[in-house]
């Protein structure tokens, strides 16, 4: 296996291993909730049957992902469930009870302690997972304002650790990596520009997490070097805070998007195979159609997002594929993009007057196919997501999430499980916006959008509803759980403050919240009415709450 | 069947199916199919047409030997490799495996980086 491959492998794991980390301290809370819920009695018995299932499936995942201490914690307890399963369950007595749920909560601490520095080594070029706190590395010799920025930082979540030397940074960069690196432009006490002495810094570069710039100078010079360096951002001072924390956000989001779909269309096994391969080592998910006749069926469940076409095939001509896709209206713009040794520019042109968008010549190179196809789908992706997305806030316009919370209840019909939907509402939010000003408004309602992204599974979806108001689709989460996890996000808001003018204020959020469960013939927008109702209990309720929808 | 390209990988855990699916595919470069129950692995098996099957012992609703046995129930997959899948491999517990038609165990928590050539070599024993 070659270096380049392995690197990718690695990466990849890492990925997977933040994504589990991430998604572990909801799991071992559900866990808790279980075990605390024990009786004593045959009562217990489907209780104890899913902490049977569950420990099985962390003790496994856990030594998977190298969390060797849990996954023998759970395993201890899983067999210490099955004993139980087995026997009566009136010996469960009070103090066996109280001992498992003290081991149980436990388990979580075998992994804060032993496992999350070896996470932020491995962590450092797969970006920050939601869920997990960002680490920003601020240098900024001027102590003052580096202060006061790490505070308004930190308000948005990050966890900041500022340097005032390059040096200091430097060093620290021998054995931790952040995954965002903030540095001042001039460094007076030392006389340096950063933007030339950067490259000198071998730790530093060799950090590999996104770079941005401060500066309160702005020369061309500067700003060409810092280009050079691949900096993604060059911010004037004073700075713009709320703009700083957008771009940030859009780095880190990019970082984590989901990983992009190739369907690939060629006759030759092997070298369809070999595509497949390479758009693998690139972090892609990419597959290979075998029946051409099963084009539909395949797009339909594999959803890509660009399909790579061979020109000629025994049975069909690329073309004819494409026009075959072109004729069913969801699938119009995805994009199709022709793979063929044809070098007749006449040809090609014909071919992509039948419904392509590109075409690539064979023989290519790995890199030149991860390229094309990399900066395809991404186009394609910031085009929708500039159809579908709140400028402020990067989270699905009213409409979208409308349709989301449609589509997502009635998945969960067909499924049989749950889906819960939260609308949450700022309190007194006019007020921010008449006593400070609507460019303070709008960091409260980014820093909305940013807890619920941070908190929430990759697999729930947010929208900004209104003004101030904002909606969460919550796929297999029961009602139970729901409130849980909306109740920690206002907790975690409520706890953020808010500066202006030196000024330190608070804000408090309340949240309707409403289950398909309970509403077993409601549509996506009757059940968006119930959350709106629970929401008015809510705030009629002395906001800063969470309540839930019951059917009258 | 002069080659390892084809493996259905049965397991309940979405954690470790992916970490598997990356360590056989990207590694290994095999074709892989994952099936996340015994049940699905005997719909989808005979279709799929593996050269070799990984089976997780231990699964809700159906196990993995009680698997290994219905499959060897369909004729074009009578005479086909598989490996079990564990945590706990006392010695004892591979000859068991092994007489119920197993061709190998491999213990949980796996090397991705080597589950490949680990899967390879029990395919050419």
């Amino acid at each position: 296996m070659d270096d380049k491959l392995k690197a990718a492998v690695a990466a990849q794991l890492a990925q997977l291993r933040n994504d589990y980390l991430a998604r572990l301290p909801a799991e071992l809370a559900a866990l808790q909730t279980l075990g605390s819920g024990l009786s004593g009695g045959n009562s217990d018995y489907a209780s104890l049957d899913e902490l049977y299932q569950r420990l099985h499936k962390l003790a496994g995942s856990g030594g998977t992902f190298g969390l060797a201490a849990l996954s023998a914690g759970a395993r201890t307890l899983e067999q210490r469930v099955k004993g139980w399963l087995a026997g009566s369950l009136d010996e469960l007595d009070a103090q066996a009870r109280q001992l498992f749920a003290t081991e149980l909560a436990a388990l979580g601490e075998t992994v804060i302690e032993a496992d999350i520095p070896a996470i932020v080594s491995q962590a450092s070029s797969a970006g920050a997972a939601p869920g997990r706190s960002t680490r920003v590395w601020l240098v900024e010799d001027d102590v003052l304002l580096g202060q006061e920025l790490v505070r308004q930082l930190e308000s948005f979540n990050y966890v900041v650790r500022l340097f005032t030397r390059i040096d200091d940074a430097e060093r620290a960069a021998q054995t931790e990596c952040p995954d965002m690196l903030i540095m001042d432009v001039m460094f007076e006490q030392e006389g340096e520009n950063a933007t030339e002495v950067f490259a000198l810094r071998p730790n530093l570069r060799a950090l590999g997490c996104p770079l941005l710039f401060i500066t309160s100078t702005d020369d061309f010079q500067s700003r060409v070097r810092a280009a050079q360096l691949g900096a993604q951002g060059y911010f004037l001072k004073p700075l713009d805070i709320p703009r700083l924390v957008g771009r940030m956000t859009q780095i880190f989001e990019q970082r984590r998007a989901p990983a992009q779909r190739v369907l690939i269309v060629d006759d030759d096994r092997d070298l369809a195979e070999h595509y497949r391969l390479a758009l693998l080592a690139a972090g892609m998910e990419a597959d290979v159609l075998q029946q051409p006749a099963a084009i539909m069926e395949k797009i339909a469940a594999f959803r890509p997002e660009l399909v790579l076409m061979d020109m000629h095939m025994p049975d069909f001509s690329g073309p004819d594929l494409a026009g075959v896709i072109r004729q069913h209206d969801n699938w119009s713009s995805l994009p199709i993009v022709y793979l063929s040794a044809e070098t007749d520019l006449d040809r090609q042109i014909e071919a992509m007057d039948r419904g392509a968008d590109d075409f690539l010549t064979k023989p290519i190179s790995d890199a030149q196919l991860v390229a094309a196809v990399r900066i395809r789908i991404e186009r394609a992706r910031h085009l929708d997501e500039q159809i579908s997305r709140d400028s402020l806030t990067g989270l699905l316009k009213h409409a979208s999430i409308k349709e989301s919370a449609a589509i997502e209840v009635t998945r969960a019909r067909r499924n049989g499980k749950p889906v819960s939907l939260a609308m949450l509402d700022i309190d007194h939010f006019k007020l921010v916006n008449d006593t400070y000003g609507h460019a303070v408004g709008d960091v409260v309602i980014s820093s909305v959008a940013m807890l619920l992204r941070q908190r929430l599974r990759q697999s729930d979806i947010v929208g900004r509803y209104g003004g101030e108001e904002f909606v969460a689709v919550l796929p297999e989460c029961d009602a139970g759980y729901a409130h849980l996890l909306m109740e920690d996000i206002r907790r975690r808001f409520a706890s953020l403050r808010f500066s202006h003018e030196g000024k330190d204020f608070g804000c408090t959020l309340s949240v309707g919240l409403a289950c398909s469960a309970a509403y077993p013939d409601s549509d996506g927008a009757a059940l968006l009415v119930a959350a709106d109702e629970a929401l008015y209990v809510a705030k009629r309720g002395g906001r800063n709450q969470v309540r839930e929808a019951s059917p009258s | 069947m002069n080659t390892l390209q084809r493996i259905l990988y049965v397991e309940d855990e979405p954690d470790i199916q992916a970490v598997a699916k990356l360590a056989l595919e990207m590694v290994g470069g095999f074709t892989v199919k994952v099936c996340s129950s015994g049940e699905e692995a005997l719909r989808e098996a005979v279709a799929f047409a593996p050269d070799m099957i990984l089976l997780d012992v231990m699964m809700p609703g159906m196990d993995g030997p009680t698997t290994l046995k219905a499959l060897r129930e369909l004729p074009s997959l009578a005479g086909l490799p598989v490996a079990f899948m564990t945590a706990k491999v006392q010695p004892a517990e591979v000859a068991h495996y092994k007489t119920l038609g197993a061709r190998d165990v491999i213990p949980k928590p796996f090397d991705p980086m080597t589950l490949a050539s680990q899967v390879r070599s029990i395919w050419e024993a």
